[in-house]
């Protein structure tokens, strides 16, 4: 990703009933790919009103975050909102939808031909215009949290020197603490990857995927030998960071179909391909951690000649060169 | 050789017939008409060709589309893992090649899945009518045109039926391709069409080792052991915040088979940020200061970190040229960052913690990090207006790192000024103190404007 010369910064967005699931493994926080479709969404909508500006990537922190599922015990089972019935009264089929409040900061790196003047007032409209779209199939309510002076629009001009740059950014992250911000960690699947194959040369990368999205506790003989000798039960993590599964976009299970050659398409124009869920790990990193705003910045970074539509993030590029 | 693969083959079906006859035929006696009948539709050859008529109102899936919605109609496909692109992201690909199959269809058609799934030398009939394999032509039928024509029936058990087809229950959406979304004009070719299905197969495989972790008797024996603090080789795996998602209600069977295997549970993992509920922060109750060595500032792990790289890369003694003033500034910088985090926490306690008689604080410290505890607490407003206690935040803070990074390295008055210095300068902490400065303007305003003051007649 080439380097960001504009943020829009919308502070603190109060979304009630995201949703939860964010694929068929993992659910807790929206998936990465119901942002980039605001963005894009918003980007269309910015177009027909006139506001001319291109969004190309978009970053989230999360400040506060409030799942509605069942507490307690070992498994989580969702808040269901509705018991329909069918035409016979009979209980209608239904997907379960899991539901989640969330408080977060939405960043977008953005182009305009318009003058810097224009800046805020652009930025204020498109608040605006975001305060009536869906995020993640939520709504956004007003945020009574954080003091309005707090929740105000921001476009940042970056500077071209880097260490003014550098103190633009250091000013911005501070003001989304406290929160955290999703990156991904392609790197860290696969280096755990090949770690599990030094054990096991048949182990996957859905045995690594996995591993980390759990914890391993060990046990090992402390003293072993002496009088005080005694078991010690561990969790070992073989990264920092709190790290999460997350799904990053699609995979192609079937040939790309022309228009109009599947049924019941959304519509005839558009070529039509049938895809599945991909995953990888993301870290949860809280923007103090941050060196540049490209580290928690998303964007579309597809590969078509291997048939995958999937979002990327930089930060591990800044975070394992370290 | 060939002659036994096939041999082979063919006793490993009518083995199969055989069992399935006799259960069935276990409550009937030989003289029932309900027994000859059976008989019949169990010979070899009319067995087989009524499953290769039946085997249409099923289907073998890796991906399916019921678990989007249930009342979705439309295609289901098969997509095995050596047919999909190999990269480095987690999906079906992934699976070993003894990856589980998911039949969608009419369940009563489902012992012809059954037949397909018996396994000779490690390879399964479907496998082999996949492949279009010339033994297994050669046990089903001695004449080449039948044993074809049965073959290519139950191969199509992976094709789906009908036309490819979406459903307005299933799920679409548009990826963008090309590089402009609010490009109207050209939006055909700057978007695709994607169809998530259910990968079914993944799915098992998550669902299996899952419960293996939570279940077996392995698991089980290493959490009890754990429980009882006792050594035991296995590790105990755990899932933090599993959920688990229910799939067809009280009929799992309506979305497939391997979603009844599964009881219709579907386990989701947990991707949720971590929480910064006050749950989280306690208040820093018996202590005098924040500050003192290494107290509570400074036994954070990153602050303890932090200030151990800096002090490792000090007692290098640097020359101080460029280099080391940038890396020393991005030390500096970090520990503001964690400062203000710090300090933010604070802020998010509920207000008046620090009255808590459990509290020691001296009063600048609890002036800084309970503000809240002004509005409703007079006395408490009117000292933290009356002093300067920020200038003594900084020197607390000077004077911690200068312990902090003292012994072997003891701090000039240079440092020690250029360390209060940057705290003066930095922006959050300043934002912080303005932001009271001017709450502190308004609750003055609004207190001389209240009814009853003593301007009031």
């Amino acid at each position: 990703m080439s380097e960001v010369k504009n943020l829009l910064v919308l502070p603190r967005l109060r979304v009630q009933n995201a949703n939860a699931i964010s694929s068929p493994m993992t659910w807790g926080f929206p998936a990465m790919s119901a942002f980039v479709g605001l963005m894009h969404a918003l980007e269309r909508k910015l177009f027909s009103a006139g506001i001319n500006v291109s969004l190309s990537s978009i970053g989230i922190i999360c400040h506060d975050f409030d799942a509605q599922t069942t507490e307690g015990g070992y498994i989580r089972g969702f808040h269901l909102t509705r018991n329909p019935v069918d035409k016979t009264g009979g209980t209608a089929a239904i997907v379960e939808e899991g539901r989640v409040h969330l408080d977060i900061t939405l960043v977008f790196s953005i182009e305009t031909a318009a003058a810097e003047s224009e800046h805020s007032n652009m930025a204020h409209q498109i608040n605006d215009i975001v305060a009536g779209m869906r995020i993640a199939g939520g709504s956004v309510v007003p945020n009574r949290s954080v003091p309005s002076h707090q929740q105000r629009p921001q476009w940042v001009v970056l500077d071209d020197k880097e260490e003014e740059r550098a103190k633009q950014f250091a000013r911005l992250k501070r003001r989304w603490l406290p929160g955290f911000a999703l990156t991904l960690r392609d790197d860290y699947l696969s280096g755990h990857h090949q770690t599990l194959q030094q054990q096991n040369p048949e182990a996957s990368l859905l045995d690594a995927w996995l591993d980390l999205s759990r914890l391993n506790h060990h046990c090992s003989m402390e003293n072993e030998g002496q009088p005080n000798e005694k078991p010690a039960w561990q969790v070992q993590r073989p990264y920092r960071g709190w790290l999460v599964p997350i799904p990053v976009g699609y995979g192609a299970i079937s040939d790309l179909f022309n228009p109009g050659e599947v049924a019941n398409a959304r519509d005839e124009k558009t070529r039509f391909r049938f895809v599945e869920s991909l995953y990888s790990i993301g870290e949860w990193v809280s923007p103090h951690r941050m060196k540049q705003p490209e580290d928690l910045l998303w964007y579309v970074d597809n590969d078509e000649e291997a048939d995958l539509y999937r979002l990327n993030n930089d930060y591990h590029l800044r975070a394992t060169a370290q | 050789m060939a002659i036994t693969q096939q041999l082979g083959i063919r006793s490993t079906i009518e083995q199969f017939l055989k069992e399935r006859f006799d259960t069935k035929a276990e409550k009937l006696q030989p003289d029932d008409p309900k027994y000859q009948a059976l008989v019949e539709q169990f010979q070899f050859d009319t067995w087989i060709n009524d499953a290769a008529r039946r085997v249409g109102q099923l289907q073998v899936v890796t991906h399916s589309l019921k678990p989007i919605h249930p009342d979705a109609k439309g295609s289901s496909l098969y997509a095995p893992p050596e047919s999909l692109n190999k990269h480095n992201l987690v999906g079906s690909h992934t699976l070993s090649a003894n990856f589980a199959g998911d039949v969608v269809g009419n369940a009563a058609a489902l012992d012809v899945y059954k037949f397909l799934k018996l396994t000779f030398e490690d390879k399964s009939l479907l496998e082999r009518a996949l492949e279009n394999d010339s033994e297994l032509a050669k046990a089903l039928s001695g004449k080449p045109e039948q044993a074809q024509a049965w073959i290519s029936a139950f191969a199509a058990i992976t094709e789906p039926r009908g036309e490819h087809a979406s459903h307005t229950r299933g799920k679409q959406l548009y990826w963008l391709v090309g590089d402009d979304a609010a490009d109207v004009e050209n939006e055909a070719e700057n978007f695709r069409l994607l169809a998530p299905l259910y990968a079914t197969s993944l799915a098992h495989r998550v669902f299996q080792t899952i419960n293996h972790d939570r279940f077996s008797e392995e698991a089980k024996d290493a959490r009890k052991a754990k429980r009882e603090g006792k050594y035991v080789e296995q590790p105990v795996h755990s899932y933090p915040n599993l959920a688990v998602q229910k799939m067809g209600g009280t009929k799992p069977q309506n979305i497939s088979q391997l979603n009844s295997e599964r009881g219709g549970n579907n386990y989701l993992l947990a991707s949720m940020p971590p929480s910064w509920n006050v749950r989280d922060t306690r208040p820093p109750l018996k202590v005098a200061s924040v500050f003192s060595d290494p107290g509570v500032f400074g036994s954070r792990s990153e602050v303890r970190s932090l200030v151990k790289d800096l002090k490792q890369f000090l007692e290098k003694n640097p020359t101080s040229d460029m280099h080391t003033r940038d890396l020393r500034d991005d030390y500096t910088a970090m520990l503001m960052d964690e400062l203000a985090l710090f300090a933010m926490q604070m802020h998010s306690l509920p207000a008046g913690w620090s009255s808590d008689e459990k509290c020691e604080l001296v009063s600048e410290e609890a002036f800084w990090l309970d503000p809240g505890r002004a509005v409703e607490d007079v006395a408490f407003r009117e000292a933290r207006n009356s002093v300067e206690w920020s200038e003594d935040i900084r020197h607390r803070f000077a004077n911690w790192l200068n312990a902090a990074l003292g012994g072997k390295l003891p701090l000039g008055d240079v440092e020690f000024r250029h360390w209060k210095k940057t705290l003066a300068k930095d922006m959050t902490h300043q934002r912080l103190l303005d932001r009271d400065r001017r709450w502190m303007e308004s609750l003055m305003e609004d207190l001389t404007n209240l009814p009853g003051g003593d301007d009031d007649e």
